[in-house]
């Protein structure tokens, strides 16, 4: 018999190509059942050994196992980071060239312009009267491609400020009764009340108002996907230390306690492949902080979730 | 005031009381019967507000918002719908839409929509300008 039945080594290893399973799957459990197996027909003292040396197959396997286990998570973890921030560049790599194709045209004819008068100005600098009348025309024409880049650069301002919440005054409750309309009629398909707990007397809030939809939105689709038939989703605004204060409430499944803490990370998805992005959350999440605010969630396994998100009044 | 709407819908007679109602309230309006229509119209006149149907032959109201948001990304858009599809409705929010509006509609809700929605395209301009 082999005395140590797992040789991996716990060192770096190659990272394209992990270490076979079969040490775990075939020879650890097959050594520790024979040993096992003796044991049953060894004298006391031999049993107990061979147990003992059965025990050690069992945690030497398990621990390599785990160790594994963790250095894949922690992969997976620095991978969506990275993917993350590939978007993100190639977000800008559109964009810049979106942009330097757009400024590049009225370039070019800027150039061909100034050319031109150049040559009409001719050697001794003092053109030819009849040729006034074209340098003007090329004045006139850059003056018109120089406004063209302002608009195209204003443009882009806007579009750069666009990412920035716009404040508007808005009550609450309308913000929030225009997604629950929206979600009402698929969650009663699916069997699922929508209760509405609206505090009468809160103020109006300044926010944007598009964005903090979106994140209705994607806060009620997520309950009513949560909550089973019968079930019920909350809507709920009150005041809270002077902030304004919405609640959806469910009546669904329940995050487990190792999830909770995962729920707002990107790329974190409970659904199968193919069904969610695991972006939802941690999109309205940064929505949120953008507002001024916080979204925060409470959940027990059975039971049913809570999102909050507290505004700024 | 001096909001501007723009209609999409390839429903005629749904856009032709729109029209109706809007002009009514002196509000200039102007009716496109789909989305390149909408584009072509929104590249010649300056619209504030554009109210779009979801569900048109060819283009739909998420091309078509998509394009608007493009090329005009201080425009907003409202779009308006005749089902309830949640799903449409996430991907209309996060692709910029002001507001998400199930059909029948009441008028007076739909007005004040517009005038949020262009008090907010305002508010945009002038921190641009600023």
């Amino acid at each position: 018999m082999n005395p140590e039945p797992t040789p991996d080594a716990p060192g770096p290893l190659p990272g394209d190509h992990a270490p076979p399973l079969w040490p775990h799957t075939l020879l650890a459990p097959g050594l520790a059942g024979a040993a096992v197996l003796s044991a049953l027909a060894a004298p006391p003292l031999v049993g107990v050994g061979l147990a003992l040396f059965a025990g050690a197959i069992c945690i030497g396997s398990a621990l390599t196992l785990a160790r594994r286990v963790r250095r894949g998570e922690r992969e997976l973890h620095e991978l969506d980071v990275r993917l993350l921030h590939s978007q993100k560049l190639a977000a800008i790599g559109e964009l810049s060239s979106g942009i330097a194709h757009e400024i590049n045209n009225p370039l070019a004819i800027i150039t061909q312009e100034i050319d031109l008068a150049r040559e009409l100005f001719g050697q001794d600098a003092c053109p030819a009267p009849e040729d006034l009348a074209d340098i003007k025309d090329c004045l006139d024409q850059v003056g018109k491609q120089v406004a063209r880049c302002c608009q195209i650069t204003h443009k882009l301002l806007n579009f750069a400020r666009k990412m920035e919440p716009v404040l508007q005054e808005e009550a609450l409750e309308q913000v929030i009764e225009d997604m629950a309309v929206l979600v009402e009629r698929e969650a009663a398909g699916r069997g699922v009340a929508i209760r509405r707990d609206y505090d009468q007397s809160l103020p109006p809030v300044r926010t944007d108002v598009p964005l903090l939809r979106q994140v209705i939105l994607n806060l009620l689709t997520n309950a009513m996907h949560a909550t089973p038939e019968g079930g019920t989703i909350t809507l709920a605004t009150c005041r809270q230390n002077g902030r304004a204060v919405i609640e959806v409430r469910d009546t669904g499944c329940g995050i487990p306690p190792e999830n909770l803490p995962k729920v707002f990370d990107p790329f974190f998805t409970t659904k199968e492949p193919g069904k969610g992005t695991g972006l939802g959350l941690s999109l309205s999440h940064g929505i949120v902080a953008r507002l001024g605010g916080n979204l925060t969630a409470q959940s027990a396994v059975g039971k049913g979730s809570v999102f909050t998100v507290s505004l700024p009044l | 005031m001096g909001l501007r709407v723009l209609a999409v819908d390839d429903e005629a007679d749904f856009i032709e009381t729109l029209v109706k109602r809007f002009t009514y309230r002196q509000i200039p309006v102007t009716a496109a019967g789909n989305g390149p229509d909408a584009l072509a119209l929104l590249e010649r006149e300056s619209f504030d507000v554009v109210i779009l149907d979801m569900r048109m032959p060819g283009m739909d109201g998420l091309a078509v918002l998509q394009e608007i948001k493009k090329r005009h990304p201080l425009v907003e858009v409202i779009i308006l719908t005749g089902h309830a599809s949640v799903e449409s409705g996430m991907q209309g929010m996060s692709l910029g839409a002001y507001d998400y509006v199930l059909k029948p509609v009441d008028f007076g809700e739909l007005l004040e929509k517009a005038k949020k929605a262009y008090e907010r395209k305002k508010l945009n301009e002038s921190r641009a300008d600023a």
